[in-house]
Order: structure tokens, then sequence, then C-alpha cells
């Protein structure tokens, strides 16, 4: 045994290790991102015979691994709670096929949201799915977890869902971890089952046969939900119910505010499915004990107290459900909680919020609000070269075009007035599309760009381009290329040459996509040679207006955020001419640089040194041309 | 106990929750953290809260940190709302480390620092922790406070 200091991620892709999980898939998203490299270091490290790799898509992710679930190897799938959404065909469907061997679906939520578009639970969509799902309350949990949705999902031959969020995944804690691991027998098979015949009415139904495998679907949950048992803590008559990390803040503020005897916490590792006998059996006054359930997984703190660990026998005065991020206790259970009001409806249950509604229930007093000053809003790395590559385009189209952006770093140009709106992955195309005949249809004139990154092109860009060339749609798609998924921490994408392990994989190019497509405008550029940018955008904007189909630009410049792109960047260094600097500010506003400062007392620009990379690019930009190379 | 780092992205909030978070492992008590770091790589704000041996969330609640370590001072007020204790590095400080040590060992330099003048750890919980290159930055920023120290205590005498 080792105590590893391990994030939740970290701690998952242990637990899938453990558990004998041996083909993983899934594509990056913050907070779901570790998972996979840290599963592809340990098989690295201790030799373990595995697939480990991202996909394009989560879709894709999703039906690989499942895929190989159906082949007999256990697998697992990872993206964050909006990647949920793009992976739901296959998701709602592999409920009614089941699985062959193990088969785990790992979405990590973001309530707050601090990096997503969505606060939606993902507990919610697995109940929409017929799903089980569990949600770990401590980083501990996230690794015992992981095993138990693997064993969960061998014995039932269902899919099953470990959620985590934020405060888990990039939470740390010291975890006990097996220094063995179990050599996992790899007996693929598939179609030489003896009841293939019986199987293929399952892998390839007929709607007729769906309604059956609906029925087998249900009886597997009902069977799921009566061995579903919370564990209770504390003696009170207020019972709260909950799940994930809302419970460890509730847990740490009964202990500091002493409410031992007032309240009765009730965790559910399993949020769905219950049953409604569950709290039936929690309910009524009873001589029936209930099992103290064993809890190897929970930290050292919780063993401790098992003895407040009490036998129901007495009838709630008010039961609550208090969870992230929607009402998926609540509504099974039908309990107080957001439709009365008692939860907040939005936002994170931090452990201040939680204290609110311990307020409200008049359980503790009214307690001291902390305002929480405005932080400095998020910009571009210095450097970033889809800083100039979008300011070229923002020089030659206007302030008054149309900038559809998409998900990624460059997300951030809307801070410099180069992305009017972004919806989810791949929209801009899209959206591109949408505007440009929406324009077309009232009759006026509007210039149009859309903004994509290179692993958003591929994720879900390509076929709104297809459509946009079929229907012979004008508007000019720039694809930012910087050769990573950089703003989730630099995973790969399918350009790259070489997978973790350092064998060959075959890149694939993206102007070679584009052109077979039926581009007719495709040019390839470093953004860092502005004024040839400045000259192909000129001719694109032509191109547009000559031609009436859409046109592509392709810039492409490595991430300054990984070794090899800041190790391989021009340097030019540059200085701000102190008399020639009017101090009108438009560095600051319409460029963005982190490394270039105003200094309110002289009313002039400065270069902060500790930040500025000498790329150089700020010297196209100043207006008075007070920005010059050294 | 429970700790606040704020500072941004490169100035070692990372560093020293690590460096923390190992020292309080190596004397068996439990370690939790929670971070949250920006959209922006370089120069956005990265927070960590940490609990030593408490809890079972890594969450700090505002008003309630036993300390807060402030790596920038474009963070002072958000830092305020966690604890009133607020504990800084002078430039004077910053500015010996990155003269004494080459940069790689600026961080424990100052975690030299930051351990002397705080009393929170002893330092022989680090000295356990860090590699021999690490230990001699360690103990020059940690001595460095014994002399400054001194050194205005003479003065003021």
């Amino acid at each position: 045994m080792s105590k590893l200091y391990l994030s939740g991620n970290e701690a998952i892709a242990y637990g899938l290790i453990h558990a004998g999980v041996r083909f993983i898939s899934g594509y990056p998203g913050t907070p779901s991102s570790e998972i996979i490299p840290t599963a592809q270091k340990i098989i690295k490290d201790k030799e373990i015979k595995a697939y480990i790799d991202w996909a394009i898509n989560e879709k894709v992710a999703f039906e690989v691994a499942y895929g190989a679930s159906l082949a007999n190897i256990k697998g697992a799938v990872t993206m964050k709670q909006v990647g949920l959404n793009v992976a739901m065909d296959p998701f709602m469907n592999s409920a009614y096929v089941g699985t062959v061997a193990g088969f785990v679906v790992i979405s990590v939520d973001d309530p707050g949201p601090h990096s997503s578009q969505t606060e939606q639970d993902s507990r919610f969509m697995a109940m929409a799915a017929k799903i089980p799902v569990l949600d770990p309350s401590t980083v501990e949990e996230a690794f015992e977890f992981s095993k138990k949705v693997t064993q969960l999902s061998e014995k039932y031959g269902i899919p099953v869902m470990l959620r985590s969020t934020t405060r888990i995944s990039h939470g740390k804690a010291l975890v006990e971890i097996d220094d063995q691991i179990i050599k996992q027998e790899l007996n693929t098979y598939f179609k030489t089952s003896k009841e293939w015949t019986k199987q293929l009415s399952r892998f390839a139904a007929t709607p007729k046969q769906r309604l059956e495998l609906h029925k087998i679907l249900n009886g597997k949950i009902d069977k799921i939900a009566k061995e579903n048992i919370p564990c209770l803590f504390f003696n009170g008559e207020i019972l709260i119910l909950s799940s994930g990390v809302v419970f460890s803040y509730l847990y740490e503020l009964v202990e500091e505010y002493s409410l031992q005897d007032k309240v009765t916490l009730a965790k559910f590792d399993m949020p769905y499915p219950l049953s409604r006998d569950t709290l039936i059996s929690l309910t009524l006054p009873q001589n029936t004990t209930l099992s103290v359930i064993s809890r190897d997984s929970m930290s050292r703190e919780i063993s401790q107290n098992k003895e407040k660990i009490l036998n129901i026998n007495k009838t709630f005065s008010r039961i609550i459900s208090i969870e992230e991020t929607y009402p998926v206790i609540e509504l099974q259970l039908n309990t107080e909680g957001r439709r009365n009001g008692i939860v907040p409806k939005e936002g994170e249950l931090l452990p201040e919020v939680c204290e609110e509604i311990l307020e409200n229930l008049k359980l503790i007093k009214k307690r001291k609000i902390f305002n929480i000053p405005p932080l400095k809003r998020p910009s571009l790395c210095p450097g970033c070269a889809h800083r100039i590559a979008l300011f070229a385009v923002k020089k030659v189209f206007g302030k008054k075009a149309i900038y559809a952006g998409d998900i990624g770093c460059y997300t951030l140009a809307l801070n410099f007035n180069v992305t009017d709106i972004v919806l989810n992955m791949g929209a801009s195309v899209s959206l591109g599309f949408a505007f440009s005949k929406a324009f077309e249809l009232g009759e006026k004139s509007q210039d149009i760009v859309s903004i994509i990154g290179d692993s958003t092109f591929f994720h879900t860009g390509i076929p709104p381009l297809i459509d946009a060339v079929h229907y012979q749609v004008p508007f000019l798609l720039i694809i930012l290329d910087n050769k990573t998924v950089a703003m989730t921490g630099n995973q790969k994408t399918p350009s790259t040459n070489k997978n973790f392990f350092g064998k060959t994989l075959k890149p694939i190019i993206i102007e070679d996509i584009v052109k077979s497509i039926g581009i007719n405008f495709l040019e390839v550029i470093d953004p860092y040679d502005y004024e040839k940018s400045l000259t192909i955008i000129k001719e694109a904007k032509k191109f547009l207006k000559e031609r009436k189909e859409p046109a592509v630009v392709i810039f492409r410049h490595l991430c300054i955020n990984t070794q090899e792109g800041l190790k391989n960047n021009p340097k030019k260094l540059v200085k701000i001419i102190e008399e020639l600097c009017k101090g009108c500010k438009f560095c600051i506003n319409e460029f963005e640089c982190p490394a270039i400062v105003f200094d309110e007392g002289t009313s002039k620009a400065m270069i902060d040194k500790t930040l500025c990379i000498s790329c150089g690019c700020c010297a196209y930009i100043c207006p008075t041309k007070a920005i010059n190379p050294v | 106990m429970k700790l606040v780092i704020i500072g941004k992205g490169g100035q070692g909030v990372i560093f020293f929750s690590r460096m923390i978070a190992q020292a309080s492992a190596q004397k068996g008590l439990m370690v939790r953290s929670t971070e949250i770091k920006g959209m922006a790589k370089k120069g956005g704000a990265v927070e960590i809260h940490m609990k030593i041996g408490e809890g079972l969330s890594g969450v700090v609640k505002r008003g309630s940190a036993d300390l807060v370590i402030l790596l920038s001072e474009d963070f002072t007020d958000y830092a305020k709302i966690f604890g009133d204790k607020v504990f800084t590095f002078t430039s004077e400080e910053i500015e010996k480390a990155l003269s004494s040590v080459p940069m790689r060992y600026v961080n424990t330099f100052l975690l030299g620092i930051f351990v002397k003048k705080t009393a929170i750890f002893s330092c022989d919980d680090f000295l356990k922790i860090l590699d021999d290159e690490n230990k001699k930055s360690f103990k020059k920023g940690y001595e460095y406070v014994q002399s400054s120290t001194r050194n205005s205590s003479e003065r003021r005498n």
C-alpha cells in the first residue's frame, strides 16, 4: 500500500485500472481532462496492456469505449458534463442494449460554473437514460467508487456512471492505493458466443425487440434501487438527504455548529436509482434496525464517528434534499429542497451557501457575509498567436462584422471585440452559416467571420462546413491551429504524429479536409507574419463578395504554452518609446496582452518584463508607433 | 488547520501547496485541498484551499482560514475575505531570493522564509522531503530571516 497525494481525477484513473478497465477513451474538457493522462502514465509505468487515448469527440469516444465492452474488454469513457450532451445518442441507447464486460461513463460536472457553458447535472442525465450513477463525496471515494461502478456494471450488465464535480476532480487528498495491480485476462470475443442469436436480438434490436430491452432495463433499475440504501449520520429531527461533495460540506457544518441532535444526514453514494420504499423505511417508526453499511471507503474522520451513526426509530419533522445542481434525489423521493425554495436554484452549493440554508432553517444564527471583490478577467497568454491572428482579422473586417466564436482559449478574444457569440463546440461554423443565410433573407449585407480552433474543428466543426459548401453560404472561417487542445491542458489532437508511448500515428491534415470538401479559397499562414496575414484576409474578403461561397484561412502557430512552442518561438525584443506613447490605451483595450500594462502615474503603456516572451507582435499594433523592436 | 494560497499562474502557488501537503503527510496528518485555476494559464489567478488534519472537503469557508498565503498583491482584497491573517513576502525578501539562488530554487528559498516566519511547521518537516539542492536553498532562506531580523533588531537598538 502507498499513500499518494492525488487529485480526484488521478484517483479515478487509479480506480479504473485497479478495477481491470483496459480500454479508456474520452475527449478533454475541464474539469475531467486529467483522468486519461494519469491512466496512460499508470499503464506505461506498470507495463499493462491496454488502449487508453483521446477520441475526436465525446460521441466517438463513447462508442469506441462502449464497443470494447461489448467485445468483453472492460471499458470507460471520460468527458465533462457538456461533453455528455454530444454523446447523448449512444448514452441513451447503451442502457437498453446493456454491456458484456463492465462499462463506466465518467462525466464531471462544473457547478458554478467555473469553466463551462452550463451547470447541468449529469446525475439528471443518468436518470433520463436509466443509468445508475455514483457520486463521490471525497477524493478517496473517487478512487473507491471507480472500482465500485465497474463492479456494479459487471454485476447487472448495465453501463454505470461515475459523476464527479470540479471540487472532487480538482481536489486533492492522501489516498491509499494498493501497489499491486491485478493482472486482467483480456479475453476478447464477439459473435463467438454460443447464444449468438439471442445476443443479436439485443445488439441489433428491431423496435419490437427494443420494447423488450426497455422492460429488461426497468427490471435491472428496480433491483438496483432496492439495494440502494443511504448511510445515516447524526440523530436530529430534520432529515437532510445529499450526495457528492455537498454531503462533505454539510457534515463539516453539522460538526462546526454542533447540530448532531438537530439534524440527521443521509448520504446517498448512488443518487439514482432510488426506490420510494427507501424513504418510507427511513421515515416510519419501526423496530427494524437499518444496517450500518461498511464504510471502509470513507475517510478516517468518518469511521471514527461510526458510533454517531444511529438506527432510525422515529419520524422526522422535515425531509430536505440538498444536492448539486438539479433536484435528483428530491424528485425521486418527493422531498423539500429546490422546488419549495429552500435550496438555491442555481450556483455552486459552497459551504457558505449550505450555511445560509441552515440559517434559513433556523438551525444556526446569522453569519457574517463576505462580499467578493471583482477579480481581473482572464486573457490570452502573452505571445499567444491567436491574439495577433484575430487582431489582423479585426483590422480588415472592422468592428461591424459579426464574429461567431467557439469553445477554446480564443473565446477570450471577446475581451478585445473579436467574438460576439459563443454557443458550444463547433457552433461557430453553423452560426456563420445561419447569420449569412438570415441576412441574405433579410436582404441586408453583412460580413460574417467564424472563428474555431483546430481541435474544435475536428470535434464538430467539419459537418457544418460541409453544409456551408453544399449550400454555397458565404462567410469566412478562421481556423486557429496551434496543434494542441490548449485550454484543457495541451492534450493531443488528430494532427499529432505520435502517441504517449511514442508510437507513430498518422497525422490528419486540416487543409486536406478543407480542400476535399470543395472550399475554393484556402490559405495557410503563420499569424506572426502580420503583413502577409492582412493581405490574405483582404483577399478572402474580396473572394466572399465576388463568389458567394465560404472561404477558409488557417492560422498555424504552435501554442506557446507548450515546451516545444515556447522553445521554437521567434524572439523579437520590443520597447515602448515613452515620447511616442500618447496613453490612448489602444494596446490595452484592443490587443489586451497581459505583458502590456498601463502606468496610471505616467499615463503611458509599459512592458511587464516578467510576463513578456518577446514575441514582437505588439510592434505592429500601436496607432502612434510607440512600440518598436529593439 | 485551514490554509488558502492565492497568486498568479507561475508564481509557485501549486509548489507551495505541494510542499505543505508533503510536509503534513510526513507527519501523519490528513491533507485535503481544492484548486481553482482560471481559464488563462500565464498570469491568471490560481487559488488553492487546504485543510490539514480536519474536515472531509478541501474547501475553506470565507472568513475561516487560519492563514492566507498571498503571492500577488493584485489579490490583496480578495485574500482578506478568507481570513484576517495574511502572509506575504516583502519585496526585499523576493529580491534576496532572486539574487541568492538560481531561478529554479527561488521557491524553496521563499519556502524557507515562510517556514521560519510563520513557525507553523518546523525546519525538519521540510528537510525530510527536499532533495539536496533544494535543501541548500531552503536553508539559505530560513537562515536569511534569522539574520535579517537580527539586523533589524540591532538597528532598533
